[in-house]
């Protein structure tokens, strides 16, 4: 009844299921440990009931033809790719958990490959008909991985390029590369008897262009004007003083994220700063903001002048005897135009000397309370 | 029948009547089925006749799949005639469950955006979730006496028959806020403020719980809104807006709070609590505590509950002394708080020995690397027994 393949596999859920029974008793239900034996009986288990049904892949007992006019079967690359996996997976634990993950696609895959593989080199005598079943049991997962990965693989390589080029540079780049993409696909839809090998060469020389392409600019780096925007913030304005920033991204605000979520709205409407809180009625000076929690307030600037949003968050001692003011901010943003703020109080206002407000450099005398709780 | 079969169907027949019969159960306070505000109204007038016409579908459809299944069940008869398709047939079956969802579709959606609705909101309550409490917080609102903001945690307190806007939100993981008897359950995101409106028709109690899974102690993760007559919020307010009195020196409770000085006040806030210098004991959550946040206590005994509103501060008496109160008398029971009579000293000391212990929640100083050093909930605090007798009898001035 019981195949070798899934005796080894029922000996293995058994020894799980009875090492995990003693891991909770000895050493500690809640550690990661009996949940790492639990999912390897599950594994185990489940192995063993493939086994059992398929008989280990091995042809049924009797049909001797099938051997004696087997095919010489040709080397597998699959055991390779295993080694290879669990050898990312050693590695892996000691060193980034991205070649750990590697790793584990490479189990997985060479496990579901090797397995198929196997059985259907064991379907039949005939070489044609066990391709074709391995091909209707791998195919429609084949294809799609590889074709997400290939494409994946372009997009990150043009990206790359498009991060490096200037913007004038990049422009005309995507203009030609699409225009390129264009043309290309019209040729192949016009010409239906082009030699397939002549398709898969042009679509060859393409990939292979722009993967190497985006190798060259991954390795040059982003173009300036994105580091320094990514050292200047989104959001927020280190110094909090006259200076401007010269990158930062205008709509990051945009997002809905940053949109459907903001605790109160800050506006400086004729020189007078005011604050409408979320679901409540009419303006106020104090608004309260949840301690310890990250929250977004929206500045809204109808003045006629730049201005930027400033929060006190309290102080901090620098060094013994010279505290600093810890600010926050927002980019200098010019007449009718608004930004987010978000940042996190962890401090209560109560017993702090100077509370917690907002104001706005240059307009004297005006100040939104943020109350913490 | 079979012996076997006729076993099958007692067994079945045996756990429909008790599911059955569990609806028939009186104490049940977060039963969605007894509203008693207009937004837990509203889900009650859409939930009944979507609820009976499902009901009817159901009863239909089993009926006739029992009756095919006996009249055409194989004895050994020859197969009939196949035939492919009935077009008209085809169709009514689809027009008829998609005209029955388009009418249950169209009631629905005016009950959501009835439920959505904020325009008329006469009060807001801040209202956070941590592993594994809620906080509330309620803004200035001088119309409500509130001229200072208040903040508790456990019971959430408002005045009855008035329109109360929760403005939610999360410190650490997803949590969702729903009391059954006010209002749906709505989630509360970390980074995100989401409303949902409550009111309550009379003054009383209603349960709710987490229906979110947050972590270890989910299931111990309870709130109850605690309604009040107008005149008896007004009292309410009054009382917490007054900072903690400070015990009789020579006194055991005075000798707690020097104990809560150096333990507790680490993590929860007493306002008006003095150190020993004359300056402001400032509690520091944000450094011990993952969430950043711990409940504040200045008025612990004027909750009911204590540990996320898992355990009762008051004995089981006292306990159903208020729970049972009639509308008129509610106020009263409630305001008058947990006094030395009413305190149910078991639970509460032994929150004080071992609160992990009572309440699961990862506070081994061992396996605190994850969250670099800090704890999620509160951990053992290594305390005496004469330890805590002091602090019992510090906490019980705390009202």
């Amino acid at each position: 009844m019981f195949t070798p393949g899934s005796k080894y596999f029922l000996g293995l859920a058994g020894f799980s299921t009875a090492f995990m029974i003693a891991y909770i008793v000895v050493v500690d239900q809640w550690d990661g440990g009996a949940t790492a034996l639990a999912a390897i009986a599950c594994a185990a288990g489940l192995l063993a009931g493939l086994s059992l049904f398929n008989r280990d892949g091995e042809v049924k007992v009797g049909d001797t033809s099938a051997a004696a006019n087997a095919a010489p079967l040709g080397a597998s690359l699959w055991p390779l790719i295993a080694t290879v996996g669990i050898v990312l997976l050693a590695v892996g634990l000691i060193t980034h958990e991205i070649v750990f993950l590697l790793g584990l696609v490479a189990m997985a895959a060479a496990f579901i490959e090797w397995v198929v593989q196997s059985w259907s080199e064991s379907a039949s005598s005939d070489v044609a008909f066990n391709n074709e079943a391995r091909g209707r049991v791998l195919h429609p997962l084949e294809f799609p991985v590889l074709a997400a990965v290939g494409l994946g693989v372009i997009i990150v390589s043009f990206s790359r390029i498009m991060l490096t080029l200037s913007r004038n540079a990049g422009a005309i780049t995507f203009i030609v590369v699409s225009s390129a993409v264009l043309f290309v696909g019209a040729v192949f839809a016009l010409k239906p008897n082009m030699k397939k090998t002549l398709v898969a060469g042009i679509c060859t020389v393409g990939a292979v262009g722009i993967v190497a392409g985006g190798i060259a600019a991954a390795s040059s780096g982003q173009r300036d004007e994105l580091v320094e925007a990514k050292e200047e913030g989104h959001y927020s304005h280190k110094d909090c003083g006259p200076e401007k920033s010269k990158y930062f991204d205008k709509n990051a605000e945009k997002t809905v994220s940053m949109r459907s979520n903001p605790i109160a709205t800050v506006e400086l409407v004729d020189g007078k700063l005011q604050a409408r809180e979320l679901g409540v009625e009419g303006y106020t000076q104090r608004i309260t903001v949840p301690r310890a929690n990250s929250s977004t307030v929206i500045f809204r600037n109808k003045s006629n002048e730049e201005r930027r949003l400033v929060l006190f968050m309290g102080t901090e001692e620098v060094q013994e005897g010279v505290t600093e003011d810890i600010l926050t901010c927002t980019q200098m943003i010019g007449p009718d135009s608004e930004q987010a703020l978000t940042f996190k109080l962890n401090k209560s206002s109560y017993g702090q000397e100077k509370p917690f407000a907002f104001t706005v450099p240059g307009l004297e005398g005006q100040s939104i309370e943020a109350f913490v709780p | 029948m079979t012996k076997s079969m006729r076993k099958l169907v007692a067994a079945a027949a045996g756990l429909g009547t008790a599911v059955f019969l569990a609806g028939c159960a009186t104490n049940a306070p977060q039963d969605t089925w007894q509203p008693k505000g207009s937004n837990a109204q509203k889900i009650d007038d859409l939930q009944k006749p979507v609820f009976a016409i499902a009901g009817i579908i159901g009863v239909i459809v089993i009926a006739v799949v029992t009756y095919v299944i006996f009249r055409y069940r194989d004895r050994g008869q020859p197969i009939p005639e196949q035939t492919h398709g009935k077009p008209a047939l085809e169709i009514g079956m689809t027009i008829l469950p998609a005209l029955i969802l388009t009418g249950v579709g169209v009631f629905t959606f005016r009950t959501v955006f009835d439920l959505a609705k904020t325009s008329d909101t006469e009060m807001i309550i801040n209202v956070t979730g941590q592993q594994w409490w809620w906080e509330y917080d309620y803004p200035v609102q001088e119309e409500f006496g509130i001229t200072e903001p208040i903040i508790s945690s456990g019971q959430l307190v408002m005045p009855a028959g008035t329109k109360v806007l929760l403005r939610e939100t999360s410190r650490d993981v997803i949590h969702s806020y729903w009391i059954p008897a006010l209002n749906g359950k709505r989630d509360a995101v970390p980074g995100r403020v989401h409303t949902l409106r409550l009111d309550a028709d009379k003054p009383g109690i209603y349960a709710g719980q987490c229906t979110e899974f947050c972590g270890l102690s989910h299931a111990n993760m309870r709130m109850e809104a605690v309604a009040l007559s107008k005149e008896d919020f007004a009292a309410w307010v009054q009382n917490q807006l007054k900072p903690a009195v400070t015990p009789a020196e020579g006194s055991l409770a005075k000798e707690g709070e020097a104990v809560f000085l150096n333990q507790c006040v680490r993590c929860h806030q007493v306002n008006g609590l003095l150190k020993a210098d004359g300056t402001p004991a400032i509690a520091a959550p944000d450094e011990n505590v993952y969430s950043g946040a711990a409940p504040n206590l200045t008025h612990l005994m004027s909750r009911n509950t204590f540990a996320g509103a898992a355990w009762d501060l008051l004995k089981k008496e006292c306990r159903a002394d208020v729970w049972e109160a009639s509308p008129e008398e509610f106020g009263k029971k409630y305001l008058a708080g947990v006094d030395e009579e009413c305190l149910n000293y078991i639970d509460l000391r032994r929150w004080l020995r071992n609160a992990p212990e009572m309440k699961p929640m990862y506070a081994d100083p061992a396996k605190l690397e994850l969250t670099n050093g800090l704890y999620r909930g509160m951990p053992n605090l290594g305390l005496t027994e004469d330890d805590i007798d002091k602090l019992v009898a510090y906490l019980v001035t705390l009202k």
